[in-house]
């Protein structure tokens, strides 16, 4: 400073001097001084904040302390940063113009409109410096102005503004920010200090020795009055005042407010009983807002600051005061001592009356008047007297008032009655303030008491000492016209203005509570308000009401009730604008979500929706549904409110909202084309409810065919996880088993055996089945199957699709279930036939799937029910269809067959499981069956019916098979069914090759008595495998010995036989005994020429040989071991049975008679008789030694098969036929008949069976023939 | 006041320990941090409880290690008292007391609640001028060096959340209600000006 002061000097100087010397040494300090500054303002202006504000400070440095000549010249370049966007710089602008004014207040007419531009600054940290910056500003410009005794107008309006800006920053006590009312109350410290009159007794600092105050301001000034400044400082203090009673304070305002409080106490200690008063409201009401921590900071503070107060020496007179403050603060009595100033001698007195304050009093204004004495001694006199009262608060009187009234009675009543009112959970305030009362009962605390009750009465603006001091301030009023009073009185007066309207502001909560008692006992209630007062006072918003609204708030205060200014709406009016309402809530959708508030949105949307009937739900539910995946909140919400409020109301609640609100976004979710996200499902199962209709659109989902499968999950899913309802979201799913749509049904079905596997289920499902396939007993299809159209009449007769719509759940179940098969046996055994058929036609594939080892299905067979054999016979065959029969299976239709219905169609799916004995046995019944069956049962018994090669399990070889058939007992079975049983088999030319046919033909002809269909076998194998020539003939041979003329049939064929293969049969017939042979010529006389001429090709010694011969001849060939028969097959397939050499050589006489029989007669008839008596060596035995010699040449001959066939065709051999025509219709009579009579005796066939055998040889002649074309 | 960085003052009774361990770690964070005992004498702890090493102010930090290797250096080693000095000295030269120091901060941050008296009862004796404020915070930290450690970090934490908030006046309220409830230990807490 001392430099810079020198410096300034220098300048000034040079400044002056400059016209006269240019001394360098001070122009060259001028001119650097001046390019620094210009210098680093314009490195100012380019650099970064941080840098800008050291460069801006050395500025500062420079044209303040160093220059300040070049104030004036730079100020516009500094005051231009005022606008930098750099909060730091700003702050430095305002630094800088506190600087500038204090250096050259003139400066102040300049600057002052800048400083108030930043006092409305953007940034809060701005303000507060310019309210800092103000608070010292506003004492410089006091001083100023004060100082200089010709005000310009400019001074003048410069400190119309420094005033309007102190308004502003008094009005920033209700700023919003927490920091910038703290700044406002120091503000309002200062400001209250510099307006209000130093005493002797100020404990001022000795910085602040040479500011301003009141007491310093001549009453005369043309512009500053004196007492505009007074009153000015006293509302100031007023404000501060009302601004530390707010119940909403916060803690660092409070702090701050306590602090300055006892500044002022301490440095105008006329305000001490104001502020010691304050202290005491504080301590009783400390903010119920405040944190615990919070009051304890509060606390330390309020007894640092009482403790400071306590120092001072004026403190004496509330030295009582601050003590019980202190103590109650958790202060020890001596440390209270200690800070006790000694008192002067005057005050000695004071403190041995206690309380009497009226008088101790007395010497403030006392001392206050001193000070101003100096200035205007003459109205000090006058508010005197007035003043005794007045320094008499409220609370003082009030206290005064009660304390005669504190007896232990009325106190304990007191405390009885208070106890209704307290809180349940104990205030932080309280908890930290409470401290044992240790002097309880002592005198001094029941004063203690009764001016805690008093401070509380008088805030809540009752008792008698507020009355009196109302009265006497309107005395005062009157009084005040003199301004010396109006000094000594005010001090008091507004003491209990701002009393009343602190009062007041707390009277909302106050009077209300004293209100609601009543006015009983005035003290009694007066107790009441402060205690609850206290406690319940809540947080309210920070409004204290502003000076302007100050006073009028003391006034009475009108009830402001709503209903009065209101009129209902008409309720279209009303209608229409709810409407509204919810329309915009509709459409604000994407604002709100930016917002991130649609959570608040939906939530009132459902509330404000499920409140009001009529079209506005439907509304929102069509907004919902325009595009349901993004506002499914919405419809979640909707459908929970709509449910809950049906809940509200039970049990009288009615569901029909709901279900409408669910309805209609089902059904509104059907319609929308895509359902990938589930969102039907999620709406279904997390829906609280679901209501019949509900089910119903679910049910129209499942119907729906591309939304089957989602509706059936979703079903499913209820059916799962809703189980107090499960059977009646099953027995939806059931009844669509039985859907006409093929993928509703097949959907259904799955979705059901699925189902059937939990056992909870399993019971209704089965139960269901059950009785719908019950349906089928009825004559007539039930309604019930017709679904939708129920109207259908009754009459209408069953169809094989009604009857499969109530079998499709019963079918499928089956396989999972096989004991229901005994179910469908009895509804089968009393439906009507055409119930049956379809019922027959159905089960295949569940049948199937049960397999032949279901115990159910084999307890079945094994029951039979009757009139279920159908059934039974059908599931058999669907069992056996593809697979051999088990054991089982077999051993149980065996049981039934032979037990209980002797059905031989039982047997036929089992036949292979059956021994050989048994099918033989069952052959006469089953060849009479049905061709088509029995065409079934050779299939199966030679494994023709499957592809793969299961004739291995067949009971009978194919051979054995046509030899039982040839062994049937015609009594059991008529021949014409054989015959075409035979038939069936000689279809089957695969199996029967003519190895096989071989091998039964060698069987037959060994038996005996001859089988009555061997020859037509013969026959019809040679038709089919002409190459069979050779060993037929064998066969023919053979049968020669066995007298084949005996058995009619047999003869028959073998005639027929010998007949089809000339010449190659000539050697055979050649064999026959004469009689024999001439039957043949009888029945065939074309054949006599023939083998006449064959003989007569011979050589013509042939009688001899031929007698020689002879006997051997007749010896029969040993007959073939059975066992052997296969290997002796092959021998005789391959050999040639006779040679010509043979045949050549034994031709016997009697033989030759017949053959000539048509010139000699006689001999013919001497030879039967020879013949007769030798039957059992006519066979020859040649035939076998010769055999090695001519298997060469019996391929040759096979080869050549078809001749004896095609020899019709030969002209030569027609030509023979034409010649052998003659005699044998000549000679055929006698002996057909004697022939004829035998045989018909033998049989003893009836004429009719006769035709009948003759009739299938015929028919398979043509048979065998057609057959032997088809090759060619 | 994010735009210039805090001038933070740490103070506990001997500016040892607890302000050292502070100080060590915010200066090591970018604060602009000083560290202040409030007592009338360092105190350090001797051979017994009733027997502390008393230096005064002016005594450096050297010094007092100096002077206990010579007293004791295994017993000063063992508590570790010696490595606490040695630190110390490393950061500043002696200790100060917060009485003597007339710069302002904007935030003190006191160890215990006899120092945040201390520093309240000292604050409010000097003579306003400015009216700039302080807050005063006390946060609780028993003088071991572990709590040292723990407080360190918290009064760190929270002079990073003070630094980084908008308007420091304005939410500091708030601030120290959630650090309050987040350390659950209370925090006094006031405003002073200069």
């Amino acid at each position: 400073m001392a430099s810079g002061s020198g410096e300034g000097g220098t300048g000034v100087r040079t400044s002056v001097a400059s016209q006269f010397f240019t001394g360098e040494e001070d122009t060259a300090i001028d001119m650097t001084t001046s390019e620094k500054v210009v210098d680093l303002l314009n490195q100012a202006a380019l650099i970064s904040t941080e840098n800008k504000l050291t460069v801006l400070k050395q500025v500062q440095e420079l044209i303040i302390n160093k220059d300040p000549s070049l104030l004036d010249n730079f100020l516009d370049e500094i005051i231009a940063f005022q606008t930098d966007k750099s909060i730091e710089v700003r702050k430095f602008v305002i630094g800088f113009i506190e600087e500038a004014c204090k250096r050259d207040n003139e400066l102040l007419l300049k600057l002052i409109a800048n400083l108030n531009m930043l006092l409305k600054d953007e940034s809060v940290n701005v303000v507060k410096k310019a309210i800092l910056t103000l608070t010292q500003l506003y004492k410089v410009a006091l001083q100023w102005l004060v100082r200089s005794k010709a005000v310009s107008d400019m001074q003048e309006a410069c400190w119309d503004m420094v005033t309007q800006m102190k308004e502003d920053v008094l009005a920033l006590l209700d700023s919003d920010n927490d920091g910038v009312r703290t700044h406002a109350i120091k503000f309002t410290e200062s400001l209250i200090i510099t307006l209000s009159p130093r005493t002797p007794d100020s404990d001022t600092p000795r910085r602040q020795e040479g500011d301003i105050s009141l007491d310093k301001i001549p009453r005369d000034h043309s512009y500053i009055r004196y007492d505009t400044l007074c009153e000015e400082g006293k509302q100031a203090l007023e404000q501060l005042l009302k601004f530390m009673v707010h119940p909403a304070i916060s803690s660092i305002n409070l702090t701050t407010a306590l602090g300055s409080l006892a500044t002022l106490a301490r440095q105008r200690p006329m305000f001490m009983s104001k502020v010691v008063q304050a202290y005491e409201t504080l301590h009783a009401n400390l903010p119920p807002t405040l944190a615990k921590s919070q009051v304890s900071s509060v606390r330390k503070n309020l007894k640092l600051h009482l403790v400071s107060v306590l120092r001072h020496p004026c403190s004496v007179e509330f030295q009582g005061q601050i003590g019980t403050l202190l103590l109650d603060l958790g202060m020890a009595q001596s440390d209270i001592a200690r800070c006790t100033p000694a008192p002067r001698d005057q005050r000695k007195r004071a403190r041995h009356e206690p309380y009497a304050e009226g008088k101790k009093i007395k010497m403030e204004p006392a001392l206050i008047e001193d000070d101003e004495d100096k200035e205007e001694p003459a109205p000090a006199l006058a508010p005197k007297p007035s003043s005794v009262p007045g320094t008499q608060s409220a609370i003082d009187l009030t206290a005064e008032f009660l304390l005669p009234l504190l007896s232990p009675e009325n106190v304990a009543n007191l405390v009885l009655i208070s106890m209704v009112y307290l809180p349940d959970a104990m205030p932080a305030s309280f908890q930290a303030t409470y401290t044992p009362v240790e002097s309880a009962g002592t005198d001094a605390q029941i004063k203690h008491l009764a001016r805690l009750m008093a401070t509380q009465m008088t805030s809540a603006g009752i008792g008698p000492g507020l009355e009196q001091c109302k009265a006497r301030e309107e005395d005062a009023g009157k009084e005040a016209a003199e301004l010396e009073a109006a000094t000594e009185t005010l001090s008091a007066s507004k003491d209990l203005l701002i009393k009343r309207r602190v009062s007041s502001v707390s009277m909302g909560q106050a009077i209300s509570v004293v209100g609601a008692y009543g006015g009983k006992s005035q003290s009694e209630d007066a107790e009441e308000s402060p205690q609850v007062a206290m406690v319940k006072r809540m947080p309210e918003p920070i409004l204290p009401s502003t000076q302007t609204k100050a006073p009028g708030a003391s006034g009475r205060k009108k009830v402001f009730r709503l209903a009065d200014v209101m009129q209902p709406l008409a309720d279209a009016q009303m209608e229409k604008l709810t409407n509204m309402a919810v329309k915009r809530i509709l459409q604000s959708e994407k604002a709100v979500a930016r917002s991130g508030m649609a959570h608040v949105r939906v939530k009132l949307l459902s509330r404000l929706v499920t409140q009001f009937e009529g079209a506005m739900k439907d509304e929102v539910l069509a907004f919902v549904l325009e595009d349901i995946r993004l506002r499914s909140d919405l419809a979640f919400s909707l459908l929970y409110q709509e449910y809950n409020a049906y809940l509200s109301q039970l049990p009288n609640g009615c569901l029909d909202s709901y279900d409408h609100c669910l309805i209609t976004l089902l059904s509104g979710l059907q319609e929308k084309p895509e359902q990938r996200d589930g969102l039907f499902t999620k709406l279904v199962l997390e829906a609280p409810l679901i209501t019949e209709s509900a089910l119903e659109v679910i049910r129209r989902y499942c119907e729906d065919e591309s939304r089957v499968y989602l509706g059936m999950t979703t079903l499913k899913e209820l059916i799962v996880k809703r189980p107090s309802r499960q059977f009646q979201y099953l027995h939806v799913l059931l009844d669509l088993s039985s859907h006409d749509k093929d993928k509703v049904r097949s959907n259904a079905l799955t979705f059901i055996k699925r189902m059937y596997e939990k056992d909870q289920l399993r019971d209704y499902i089965e139960k269901f089945a059950l009785n719908y396939m019950q349906l089928l007993v009825h004559p007539n299809p039930p309604s019930l199957l017709f679904g939708a159209d129920k109207d259908t009449e009754v009459a209408s007769p069953w169809t094989e699709e009604t009857v499969r719509q109530c079998l499709y759940l019963y079918l499928s179940l089956l396989p999972l279930n096989h004991r229901l098969v005994h179910e469908l046996a009895s509804v089968y055994t009393e439906a009507i036939a055409d119930i049956k058929r379809t019922v027959l036609r159905v089960i295949e594939q569940p049948i199937r799937g049960m397999g032949m080892n279901s115990p159910d299905l084999l307890l079945l067979v094994e029951n039979c029910p009757k009139g279920a054999e159908t059934l039974v016979t059908r599931c058999l065959h669907i069992l056996t269809d593809k697979v051999p029969p088990s054991p089982e299976l077999v051993e149980r239709v065996r049981d039934l067959y032979h037990k209980r219905v002797p059905d031989v169609r039982f047997l036929i799916p089992v036949i292979n499981g059956l021994e050989k004995k048994e099918v033989i046995q069952a052959l006469p019944k089953l060849i009479k069956l049905n061709p088509i069956v029995v065409k079934e049962v050779f299939n199966r018994l030679l494994g023709t019916q499957h592809s793969e090669g299961s004739s291995s399990m067949s009971p009978l070889t194919p051979g054995e098979l046509l030899v039982a058939l040839h062994n049937i007992d015609s009594t059991k079975c008529d021949m014409k069914s054989i015959i075409k049983a035979t038939n069936l088999c000689f279809g089957e030319k695969n199996v029967y090759t003519s190895e096989v046919l071989a091998v039964v033909m060698q069987q037959l002809m060994e038996q005996s008595p001859l089988p009555m269909l061997l020859m037509r076998t013969v026959i019809q194998s040679l038709t089919m495998y002409p190459r069979l020539g050779g060993f037929v003939m064998n066969v023919l041979a053979r049968l020669i010995p066995k007298q084949v003329w005996k058995y009619p049939k047999v003869w028959e064929g073998f005639v027929k036989c010998c007949q089809r293969t000339k010449p190659q049969s000539f050697t055979v017939l050649l064999q026959l005994p004469p009689p024999q042979l001439s039957s043949v010529f009888e029945r065939c006389p074309e054949m006599r020429e023939p083998l006449l001429q064959h003989v007569h090709s011979f050589t013509p010694t042939r009688y001899p040989e031929k007698r020689a011969l002879r006997p051997a001849v007749c010896t029969p060939p040993p007959p073939p071991a059975p066992h052997t028969a296969s290997l002796q097959l092959t021998e005789m397939s391959l050999r040639p049975v006779f040679t010509q050499h043979l045949g050549q050589a034994h031709i016997p006489a009697s033989v030759m008679a017949v053959l000539e029989a048509n010139t000699r007669q006689e001999p013919e008839v001497v030879e039967p008789e020879e013949r007769e008596m030798e039957p059992p060596s006519v066979a020859p035995q040649q035939p076998y030694p010769a055999n090695p010699e001519e298997e060469e040449e019996e391929e040759p001959m096979e080869q050549g098969e078809p001749a004896p066939v095609a020899a019709q065709d030969n002209p030569t051999e027609a030509v023979t036929q034409e010649e052998s025509v003659e005699p044998e219709e000549i000679s055929a009579p006698s002996p057909v008949e004697k022939a004829d009579e035998p045989m018909e005796e033998g049989v003893a066939e009836p004429p009719e069976e006769a035709d009948q055998s003759k009739e299938p040889m015929e028919e398979s002649n043509v048979e065998a023939e057609t057959e032997a074309g088809d090759p060619e | 006041m994010p735009s210039h960085p805090l001038r933070v003052a740490v103070v506990c009774s001997s500016n040892q320990n607890r302000s050292m361990e502070a100080h060590n770690i915010l200066s090591k964070r970018g604060f602009e941090v000083r560290s202040f005992g409030t007592g009338t004498h360092v105190k350090l702890p001797g051979p017994a409880p009733d027997k502390p090493n008393v230096y005064d102010f002016k005594t450096t930090y050297e010094q007092m290690y100096n002077d206990l290797v010579r007293k004791d250096k295994e017993l000063y080693t063992q508590n570790g008292i010696l490595h606490m000095l040695d630190r110390n000295k490393r950061i500043k030269v002696r200790p100060e007391r917060f009485q003597s120091c007339k710069d302002q901060f904007d935030l003190v941050i006191t160890c215990e609640e006899r120092v945040y008296d201390q520093v309240l009862e000292d604050l409010s004796s000097r003579e306003q001028e400015t009216f700039q404020p302080v807050h005063v915070i006390n946060v609780d930290i028993q003088d071991n060096h572990e709590e040292a450690t723990l407080g360190a970090f918290l009064i760190c934490e929270l002079c990073q959340c003070i630094q980084h908030t908008e308007d420091m006046e304005n939410e500091m309220d708030e601030l120290l209600q959630e650090f309050e409830e987040k350390s659950s230990r209370p925090f006094l807490h006031t405003v002073c000006f200069y």
